[in-house]
C-alpha cells in the first residue's frame, strides 16, 4: 500500500513514557477501502497505536498522518476524519441515547438538516431501534459496545479506529457488528484491534502483528501462512523404536527437527513432530521412510492457524540491545 | 461554536441528571437565606453587605464541588478518550465546561434574589451598591470555577480535585490575613492584591474598581490558559 493513497500512515513512530517505550519505530499504513486487523498480546501497543491515530496521545517521535492530516500539528482537522471506539465504550451514562448520538454528531459536524437520517442509519446499523429513548447507564454490556460502535460511524468517517469492536457481545451481536465493519470497510480504511484471530481472518485483508511496541509482521493472513509454511510441521503415530525412528526421519531430505514422544495413552506407539521445510512432496517422503521399516497408523500434515502464526510471532524473544 | 454549544449543553444534562447541582444550589441557598435573616432580621443590618460576605465564604467552599466534575469524571468514566479525539480545540472544550459550571453559579444567583424581596418591601435599599456586590459575586464565581477547572484537569478522582480547589481557594480568600505579618511593603501589597475576599469587599461595598475586576478576570483567564495548554501537553 503507498503511503501516499494510504488513509493511515504510520512512519518510524515510537513512543515513550518517562523512560519507558511503549512503541518502537511503528511503520505501516492502511488504505481506502481496506480493514486491517491489529494483532498482539496484553500490553503490546496496541490500544497506545490507536490513541495516537485518534489524536489522544501523541507520538514522541515519527510521524502519523490520518486522513492526510499530521497529527502532530493537525489533529483537529484530522478528527473530522474519524470515527474512534476504544476499547472501553466512551458513554455518558445520564444522557439517553439520542441525546447522546445526537451530541456526538453535532460536535462531528452532522448538519441539523441531516440529523434525524444520520442517527436512524446508524441506529438501524448497530441494531439500537429498541433502546433509542434508554438513559444509557440502563443499557446492557451488549448494547453498550454497540452504541460505542455507533458514536464512532457518525458522519460517516473516512478512518475507522475500532479498539475491540465485538467485546461483550454474543454470538448473533458479533456477526452483525461483523457485517456492519465489513460494508464499511468497503469504501473507507479501517484498523482493527481484537483478540479474536478468526474475526481477523473473516473480515480483514491484512494483519499486523505487534508485540513488546514493535511491529512482527504486516501481510494478509494467507501471506501470513505462507511465510509461517516456511517451518511446517508433520505429526506422525508410529510403532517403532525411538532412536532408529528419529535417525530415519532426520535422514529424510526437507525434515530439520525430529520430536519424539510416547503417544498417550498407547504406550507402544510414538507421537512423532517433524518440522520440515515448505514445499510439497515432504510429507510423502517421510511416509515411504517410515512405511519401509515400521508400522505408520497415522501421518497429518499441520497448516499454520492463525492462532499458531500469532503465537509464533509473538513467542519470539525479543532483542533487549535493540530497544 | 457549535462544538462548543454542544459540549456546553451536554455539561448542563449531565449536571441536572446527577445530585450533585441540586445539592450545591439547595446547600448555597439555604445558607444565604439563613445568612440574609440572621443579618437583616436578628442584627438588624439595613444592607446586603453580611449576606454578600457570607456568600462569598459559601462560594469559595461550594465551587470545588461544582467544579470538581468537569474532567475528572471524564477521565473516570473514559469519555475523555471521546471528548479529546472528537473535533474540538483544547480551548474550545475547557471553554464549554467552565460555561457550563458558570451557568449554575448564575442560577444560583437568580435563586438569592429572592432575599431582595424583603429588603425592598420593607427598606429603600441602595440598588447600585446591591448590584456592585452581585457583580464582584459572579466575577469571585468565574474565578473560583476556573481554578476549580485547572485542579480537576490534573487528577482523575474528584475528590481530590475537590480538596486541592478548596484549599486552593480558600488560601485566596483568607491571604489578605497574613499582610500584618510581612515587614516589606512588597510582600505587604502582594497579599492583599491576592487576596480574593479583600477585592469582593470592594464591590460589597458598591466600588466596581477595574483593578478588582480585571484581577478576577486575570486570575480566571491564566487558569483557562493553564487548563488548554495542560490538555495540550497531555497528548
Amino acid at each position: 500500500m503507498s503511503s501516499t493513497a494510504a488513509s493511515i500512515v504510520l512512519d518510524s513512530v515510537s513512543k515513550r513514557y518517562g523512560s519507558r517505550t511503549i512503541l518502537h519505530d511503528l511503520s505501516f499504513s492502511v488504505g481506502r477501502g481496506e480493514i486491517v486487523g491489529f494483532l498482539g498480546p496484553n500490553g503490546a501497543g496496541k490500544t497506545t497505536t490507536m490513541r495516537m491515530l485518534a489524536g489522544f496521545t501523541a507520538a514522541t517521535t515519527g510521524r502519523v498522518m490520518v486522513a492526510g492530516h499530521d497529527m502532530a500539528t493537525d489533529n483537529v482537522e484530522a478528527a473530522r476524519h474519524i470515527g474512534y471506539l476504544p476499547e472501553r465504550p466512551p458513554l455518558y451514562d445520564p444522557l439517553d441515547v439520542t441525546a447522546y448520538l445526537r451530541f456526538v454528531a453535532r460536535i462531528k459536524g452532522v448538519r441539523r438538516t441531516a440529523m434525524a437520517a444520520e442517527l436512524e442509519r446508524v441506529v438501524s446499523a448497530c441494531h439500537l431501534e429498541a433502546v433509542v429513548r434508554h438513559e444509557i447507564y440502563k443499557l446492557s454490556k451488549g448494547y453498550r459496545q454497540r452504541l460505542g460502535l455507533a458514536q464512532a460511524l457518525l458522519g460517516a468517517p473516512d478512518v475507522l479506529l475500532l479498539d475491540e469492536p465485538t467485546a461483550g457481545l454474543d454470538p448473533g451481536q458479533i456477526l452483525e457488528t461483523r457485517e456492519v465493519i465489513r460494508a464499511f470497510g468497503r469504501d473507507h480504511a479501517v484498523l482493527l484491534s481484537t483478540h479474536i484471530l478468526a474475526e481477523v481472518t473473516l473480515i480483514c485483508q491484512r494483519v499486523a502483528i505487534i508485540d513488546h511496541g514493535r511491529l512482527l509482521a504486516i501481510d494478509s493472513p494467507a501471506g501470513l501462512q505462507r511465510a509461517v509454511a516456511q517451518t511446517n510441521r508433520v505429526a506422525l503415530r508410529v510403532a517403532a523404536p525411538a532412536e532408529g525412528l528419529r535417525d530415519a526421519l532426520l535422514s529424510v531430505k526437507g525434515v530439520s527437527a525430529v520430536d519424539v514422544q510416547p503417544a498417550a495413552g498407547a504406550p507402544a506407539l510414538l507421537d512423532v513432530d517433524c518440522q520440515v521445510d515448505a514445499g510439497d512432496g515432504v510429507e510423502a517422503e517421510i511416509a515411504r521412510a517410515v512405511a519401509a521399516r515400521w508400522d505408520l497408523h497415522r501421518l497429518e500434515r499441520q497448516q499454520p492457524t492463525l492462532e499458531n502464526i500469532f503465537l509464533r510471532y509473538v513467542a519470539t524473544p525479543v532483542d533487549p540491545d535493540a530497544r | 461554536m457549535s462544538g462548543v454549544l454542544a459540549v456546553y449543553q451536554k455539561e448542563l444534562s449531565t449536571y441536572f441528571r446527577s445530585p450533585i447541582a441540586y445539592y450545591v444550589v439547595a446547600v448555597f441557598l439555604l445558607g444565604t437565606g439563613y445568612f440574609f435573616l440572621y443579618n437583616i432580621v436578628l442584627a438588624g443590618e439595613t444592607t446586603m453587605a453580611g449576606t454578600f460576605q457570607n456568600m462569598g465564604v459559601l462560594l469559595v467552599t461550594l465551587a470545588p464541588l461544582v467544579s470538581m466534575r468537569l474532567f475528572s469524571a471524564e477521565y473516570t468514566a473514559g469519555t475523555a478518550e471521546l471528548l479529546l479525539t472528537l473535533p474540538l480545540s483544547p480551548w474550545q472544550i475547557v471553554l464549554a465546561k467552565y460555561l457550563g459550571a458558570l451557568t449554575i453559579l448564575l442560577l444560583v444567583c437568580l435563586g438569592t434574589l429572592v432575599d431582595l424581596v424583603p429588603l425592598y418591601f420593607f427598606g429603600t435599599p441602595e440598588t447600585t451598591t446591591i448590584l456592585a456586590g452581585y457583580v464582584g459575586f459572579v466575577l469571585l464565581g468565574m474565578a473560583c470555577l476556573a481554578i476549580g477547572e485547572l485542579f480537576s484537569i490534573v487528577t482523575e478522582n474528584q475528590i481530590v480535585a475537590a480538596l486541592i480547589t478548596a484549599a486552593v481557594l480558600l488560601g485566596f480568600w483568607f491571604v489578605g490575613h497574613l499582610e500584618s505579618f510581612q515587614r516589606s511593603d512588597g510582600l505587604r501589597g502582594l497579599v492583599v492584591y491576592l487576596s480574593f475576599a479583600r477585592h469582593f469587599t470592594d464591590f460589597i461595598q458598591g466600588l466596581v474598581r477595574t483593578e478588582a475586576v480585571v484581577f478576577y478576570l486575570v486570575v480566571a483567564g491564566i487558569a483557562l490558559a493553564l487548563s488548554a495548554g495542560y490538555l495540550h501537553w497531555r497528548r
